[in-house]
């Protein structure tokens, strides 16, 4: 523009002598300033252009630069969960190990308990029958080998001194066997009770074949139980059972279970002296007996250990009764399902 | 071949005169050498210590041993008497006050012949004596070699 100016200039100078030249001239020079025109106009058009595109990349910059802040804030909070999670994992660690080192001196203590108990049952199995051996055995050696210089009343003395020593021994063997079941390891398997009960009735009726006892088991009691467990469950329910029928007339007992439970619920029934049913809860404890023992002698640990047995079962134990008309005993084997 | 003799493994004066007792009472004479520990049962059947030079070390036909005994404990007794091979046949008899599982199990495990708990009550004492008696001095075929 500037050029094309200068050159009119030049042509206005030089067209007073040459007038026809000087049209000629600005004829040209404006030729040239349009074309330089239209030649800026393309310039601008292509730096528009260029502008154009640099503010869609700049765009696209801008957005990603938005996706890598982006990317940035989140990987940023993914590294605090992870941090936290690590916090959590290594208090939990921490938690998990105070446990589980509570969890060892707590087993430590009870396996410490279990031997102590054993050492302990152990010594009263040999050291406490030991001298009641003695006791039984001389008063009967005397009676046996002096009966000519002792008169009724001492007969009667050493009588009294033997059956005292047999009860102790009952008792401690009871109380080693209560003992027992609390330590023994138990093995579940498939368990007819009507058939145990069966072979401790004829037991019982060996033992006092002059019983006549009405007695009823009700087939296939299948329970998942100790078999050993179950054995001493059935022989002192049963037993006891038949001691307090032992002055009734038409004895009845009865092994069965109660339909529609589950899990099943076995019971012993019997007609014999019953008992107070203010007193069931006390049946189960240890030592606990509602009969003198001139009534009916025993030990009252038979109870406590069916409880115990029971109890590690999972199951439960009950008694009802009323005096002078029998007993019922009920037990489960197995937890309660929800 | 000699008189049978019993030994008599027995820590308890009391348990000793009871169970000779009942022996003689039911009319078995035989001798009855008694050891009061296990050392002492030990010493008598190889003859060593305070039995040193016992001679023609005789094995009893049965040993009746007791499990709860100063120095050496039954088990332990019973253990050496099957570890060595002059006595490793020799019929034994657990015979003991107590009626523990695993005395059972460990006393049968190391070759015990027999495991008869005490009765308390003299009648069934006198009886289990009598019947062990009977069966290991009667009835019971020793291994051959043996007296």
């Amino acid at each position: 523009m500037i050029d094309a100016a200068s050159s009119v200039a030049e042509a206005l100078d030089a067209g007073e002598a040459d007038p026809r030249g000087y049209a000629r001239a600005i004829l040209n020079i404006l030729e040239d300033a349009s074309f330089e025109r239209a030649q800026l106009e393309a310039t601008q058009r292509a730096v528009m252009n260029i502008l154009d595109d640099a503010a869609a990349e700049r765009a696209v910059l801008a957005e990603t630069q938005r996706a890598a802040v982006n990317i940035l804030e989140d990987f940023d909070a993914e590294k605090k969960k992870v941090e936290q999670a690590n916090v959590d994992l290594r208090s939990e660690n921490t938690e998990r190990a105070r446990a589980e080192r509570a969890l060892r001196r707590a087993t430590a203590a009870a396996e410490a308990a279990n031997k102590e108990l054993e050492a302990f049952s152990y010594s009263v199995a040999h050291d406490l029958r030991a001298p009641l051996r003695s006791i039984a055995g001389f008063s009967q050696a005397l009676q046996e080998d002096h009966s000519d210089i002792l008169d009724e009343e001492a007969t009667r003395f050493l009588r009294h001194i033997r059956e005292a020593a047999q009860q102790m021994g009952e008792l401690i063997d009871d109380l080693l066997n209560l003992s027992r079941v609390t330590r023994a390891e138990l093995r579940r398997e498939n368990v007819d009770l009507s058939e145990i009960g069966r072979a401790v009735i004829r037991r019982l009726q060996e033992a006092e074949p002059d019983r006549a006892v009405h007695v009823t088991i009700a087939p296939g009691l299948d329970a998942s139980a100790d078999r050993s467990l179950a054995e001493v469950v059935l022989t002192n329910l049963l037993g006891n059972a038949w001691k307090f029928t032992g002055k009734t007339p038409q004895a009845e007992i009865e092994l069965g279970a109660e339909l529609g439970e589950d899990p099943p619920v076995f019971f012993v029934r019997d007609n014999g002296a019953g008992f107070d049913q203010r007193y069931a809860d006390k049946l189960f404890g240890v030592f606990q007996r509602l009969h003198t023992a001139a009534e009916f002698e025993g030990t009252g640990i038979g109870l406590a250990t069916v409880q115990r047995i029971v109890l590690r079962h999972g199951g439960r134990a009950s008694a009802e009764g009323a005096l002078g008309r029998g007993a019922i005993f009920r037990f489960t084997l197995d937890e309660a399902r929800p | 071949m000699s008189e049978k003799l019993i030994l008599l493994v027995e820590d308890s004066e009391r348990d000793e005169e009871l169970e000779i007792r009942a022996l003689r009472k039911n009319g078995i004479r035989n001798e009855v050498v008694v050891a009061h520990d296990g050392q002492e049962a030990l010493d008598y059947l190889f003859a060593e210590g305070s039995y040193a030079g016992r001679v023609n070390a005789e094995l009893p036909t049965v040993v009746l041993l007791d499990l709860k005994l100063p120095k050496i404990d039954g088990l332990d007794v019973l253990r050496r008497i099957r570890a060595d091979e002059r006595t490793k046949l020799v019929p034994i008899v657990i015979l003991t006050s107590s009626n523990e599982e695993r005395d059972r199990i460990e006393g049968y495990e190391l070759g015990a012949n027999s495991f008869v708990g005490k009765p308390i009550g003299l009648t069934e004492f006198s009886e289990a004596v009598r019947q062990l008696g009977l069966y290991w001095l009667m009835f019971n075929q020793p291994a051959p070699g043996r007296s």
